[in-house]
């Protein structure tokens, strides 16, 4: 067994965070577990990503062009530029949330928010999550990344029980901030499990 | 809840990035004192070690400097205890005084040298090899490829730097720092030791007669270290009876293994590898018929095994660089070339807009550059909106003369085709051909603003200007003969105010001064729109850079910008430099009053200690005032009209000066109500285009501001000429 899942979005969205929890998840289910991430300039707005590997044994925390199992994305342009590293075919959960990139040179056409689906759905099975409004309606922005972790969680290649998420995200979390949080996961998973 | 890094559960594991195993290998040796200056990707040794420094008894700082770090681990192990010190790799450089010295003294309690690469200059100026300085320095040296062995290394490194009594260099590079694996850990040994330093000994004096003595200790502690790593556990042979070897350390090592069936080949993971373990290779190398060696940068391995006269297959003859980083992909295609195994997938192309770092939105550092970038502005037009209308040239003449003359006017709107219109004032040039080209040295160029100025009397009428002006900028005022030329009213150009269609603005030209950078946050500054800074070398070098181009003789005026930390780990001895040998330099001093680009350590002026206690507040300015600048003025960067003022007084100032830019970094400060922009934007792009703020965006031909990215800093309404952003209600 073997799952490569890369996470990707905009400096300071928590991109790091999540595939944290993500990898913690994993370990609690017994697995090897290696993640390659780049810090320092991620603040600035630049784009981010995370790549987690999981699997027996695993060897390189970077991941191969075009070998990706999943694709998690907290952004759209961004998901979209990780789109070589997946596997033909192969899973994207994206957040609806179009980050425009600030000065973009003018020879440069920005990208609206069709084109990038259109792009993902001829690659990839795309799921769209409304992080934002599943967040609003649990009243705090802050959980949208849970409800893209929860997303993920309900992909049936993803080897990892819901209750092990549920602990490692017990395990990162203030603890007033639990329940929110785990009630958020909840709802990702539900809107990946209906559709 | 005790943190996993202080956890004593033997056997358990934990996610860790490699700088947090180290700090957990270091802490289950008992490590005594650390100290380090931050620095990408070596940053989290320390402050992973700092977190659990009052729990577990260690002292732990946050040194002004590496080489300072390094003094302080360097005395702490001098007492018998065992210390660490971490830092990048320039960092090393920087502690490098210390660190070749500190080979001849050689060490009484362990002592850790933990250096981070970064291959791929992920967060760095240069690429350079810490593995070459060892060989430099003489010192041992481990390659850590993954957490696990960054863990385990740093844990055995104190064994290896007692036994041999030397400073041991624990080498990581990004990919090992910042990524995370499952670790194993191992028990906290609780290894108490007598603090004490020996008075007696000339061992610690390094006066020549007893440094050439312990140039001779060394020799004998490296020819025993020689011993030890054919036997390290960290070098280790994997033998499936393969006739093809695999050499590699480092990261890459494991980028091998995991594009290749590892069954089908033999391996040699080196991870103690200066100096270099050639029993271990040799008979490695007996046991296959073709050696592979794979490593990231320089053919460390590569001319190891040259010297001792084994063929071997590498850099060259795999198509690999000695530039940039490894990847699966890139070893991937180097093994295939070499009929190993398959080709890399082919990668889709996506072809989307970048999205380069930027400074943040309310970044302080963003209003300085604006105002310096405006200091000096002039009047554009914008060929799209104008339409020809002439209502620019009739506003100058009234203003400047009361009547509606174009013939007495500055400005002069021009129809190149049909659909093609614009309009012509000064541009300020730098260096302005006009008044260079003036016999009679009437026309004059200020200092502070680009303006022209003609001196009536002196002028003779000769037209020479006019010929020089390439825009065409400059005419003859019909009654006097003399040339008349835009004074932008003295910074509030009538005609940009009352331009119908907005195609006229006033603006600032980034690069019209000199601006030596320096290393952190700011130096974004050089990416556009704002293409400020022009130089970054070396931690506090663009003081002294910019005292050496003025020495030289530049024309322009030369500002210095530096950080708060910057300034305090290498650019105070440049502005005591620039006060002793009389530079016209103005230096910036950009105080945030932390150490933002690696994540917000304290500085001297942050009033607090790695370890969480208060601590005296140093201020910039006592220090600035007491080297001996006599020229100092503070400014709030978001006030953009003052610090412009503060800007174009220091233009006219002759000696050092220094400005302090002083304002919190927006991350450690709550956003403030967001602002937003009204229905009467023209965008006229100044918010987006020239300030650059990454939460303005043009959406329907207005500006637009995220209200969930803005700051709530108002540094944009500041700049709007036309009044169109407002705080939200």
């Amino acid at each position: 067994m073997k799952l490569d899942v890369v996470f990707s979005g905009v400096g300071g969205q928590g991109v790091v965070v999540l595939s944290d929890i993500y990898c913690e998840a994993a370990m609690l289910e017994g697995f090897d577990v290696a993640k390659a991430e780049i810090h320092g300039m991620a603040q600035r707005g630049g784009s981010i990503v995370a790549y987690t590997r999981i699997g027996e044994k695993v060897e390189s925390p970077l991941i191969e062009t075009g070998k990706a199992d999943v694709i998690v994305g907290f952004e759209i342009l961004e998901t979209a530029r990780s789109l070589p590293m997946l596997k033909p075919g192969g899973n994207v959960i994206v957040n609806l949330k179009l980050i425009q990139p600030s000065c973009m040179p003018l020879s440069v056409k920005p990208k609206s928010q069709k084109e990038l689906i259109t792009l993902l759905e001829t690659r990839a099975s795309v799921h769209k999550v409304d992080g934002f409004g599943i967040a609003q309606k649990l009243g705090n922005m802050l959980v949208v990344n849970t409800v893209l972790l929860g997303a993920l969680s309900a992909l049936p290649e993803i080897p990892i029980k819901v209750e092990s998420f549920q602990q490692a995200i017990a395990g990162k979390i203030k603890e007033r901030f639990i329940n929110l949080n785990l009630q958020a996961l909840q709802l990702g998973r539900e809107s990946v499990l209906k559709s | 809840m005790t943190s996993k890094i202080a956890l004593d559960k033997p056997g358990s594991y934990a996610l860790l990035n490699g700088d947090e195993a180290v700090a957990r290998g270091a802490i289950e040796a008992s490590l005594k004192v650390a100290a380090a200056y931050p620095g990408t990707p070596s940053t989290e040794i320390l402050e992973t070690i700092a977190s659990v420094s009052k729990e577990l008894g260690i002292y732990s700082e946050w040194s002004i400097n590496e080489i300072v770090a390094a003094e302080v681990a360097a005395g702490a192990s001098m007492t018998g205890v065992r210390a660490l010190t971490s830092m990048k790799h320039v960092g090393l450089n920087v502690a490098a005084d210390a660190v070749m010295t500190l080979a001849y003294t050689g060490v009484e309690g362990g002592l850790l040298i933990v250096v981070c690469d970064d291959p791929a200059l992920h967060s760095s100026q240069n690429e350079q090899d810490t593995r070459y300085f060892a060989v430099h320095a003489k010192l041992p040296l481990l390659d850590a490829g993954n957490p696990q062995e960054a863990h385990d290394m740093a844990r055995e490194a104190f064994e290896i730097s007692e036994k041999l009594h030397l400073p041991v260099i624990l080498r990581l590079t990004t990919r090992v720092a910042h990524g995370k694996a499952k670790v194993k850990l191992g028990s906290l040994s609780k290894i108490k030791r007598h603090v004490e330093f020996d008075k007696n000994g000339n061992r610690w004096v390094m006066v020549p007669a007893n440094a050439i003595r312990q140039h001779r200790v060394l020799e004998v502690r490296l020819s025993q270290a020689k011993t030890i790593v054919n036997h390290s556990k960290f070098n280790t042979i994997e033998d499936n009876g393969s006739e093809i070897g695999i050499i590699g350390s480092g990261v890459a090592y494991y980028y091998a293994r995991s594009v290749l069936d590892t069954k089908k080949y033999s391996w040699l993971k080196l991870g103690f590898i200066h100096p270099f373990p050639h029993e271990m290779v040799r008979r490695f190398a007996l046991k296959v018929k073709k050696l592979i060696v794979l490593e990231e940068l320089r053919p460390y391995l590569e001319e190891n095994l040259q010297r001792l006269g084994l063929h071997i297959v590498g850099k060259n003859e795999l198509g690999l660089e000695e530039i940039g980083e490894y990847t699966p992909d890139v070893v991937r295609q180097a093994l295939a070339n070499y009929g190993l195994t398959e080709q890399c997938a082919a990668a889709i192309r996506t072809d989307l807009p970048p999205r380069p770092p930027a400074l943040c939105p309310g970044c302080p550092h963003r209003a300085f550059y604006y105002a310096l970038n405006t200091a000096n502005q002039h009047i554009e037009c914008n060929s799209d909106k104008c339409v020809g209308c002439n209502i620019c040239e009739y506003a100058c003449s009234f203003e400047k003369e009361g009547v509606f003359n174009p013939l007495k006017s500055r400005i002069h709107p021009i129809r190149m085709n049909l659909t093609y219109n614009t309009a012509i004032t000064c541009k300020a040039c730098i260096n302005a051909p006009c008044a260079a080209a003036c016999p009679e040295e009437a026309i004059t160029q200020s200092r502070e603003t680009g303006t022209i100025t003609v001196d009536q009397t002196k002028c003779k009428g000769c037209d020479w200007c006019i010929e020089a002006c390439q825009f065409g900028a400059i005419t003859l005022h019909p009654e006097t003969k003399k040339p008349q030329v835009c004074d932008t009213c003295g910074g509030n150009p009538k005609c940009v105010s009352v331009c119908p269609e907005s195609a006229l603005s006033f603006v600032g030209r980034p690069n019209d001064k000199i601006v030596a950078g320096d290393i952190g946050c700011y130096t974004l500054g050089s990416l556009p729109p704002l293409s400020a800074v022009q130089s970054c070398l070396c931690m506090g070098g663009g003081i002294s850079m910019g005292a050496g181009m003025m020495h030289a003789g530049v024309k322009d005026k030369v500002f210095a910008v530096i950080g708060d930390s910057t300034f305090f780990h290498g650019g105070m001895p440049g502005l005591l430099n620039i006060v002793y040998n009389k530079a016209n330099v103005c230096v910036v001093i950009m105080d945030n009053s932390i150490i933002a680009m690696t994540g917000h350590q304290p500085t001297p002026g942050s009033g607090r200690t790695a370890m969480g206690d208060p601590a005296k507040v140093v201020k910039i300015e006592d220090i600035v005032r007491a080297v001996g600048i006599e020229k100092i003025v503070t400014v709030d960067p978001y006030d953009v009209k003052a610090t412009t003022t503060a800007i174009k007084e220091m233009v006219n100032y002759k000696g050092p000066s220094v400005i302090i830019s002083k304002r919190t970094c927006p991350l450690l400060v709550k956003k403030g109500e967001p602002y937003e922009v009204t229905d009467k934007c023209n965008n006229c792009g100044v918010c987006h285009k020239v300030l650059g703020c990454p939460a303005i965006s043009v959406v329907d031909n207005k500006a637009k501001i995220d209200t969930t990215l803005c700051n709530g800093c108002g540094v944009c309404k500041n700049v709007c000429a036309f009044s169109c952003i407002r705080r939200r209600e």
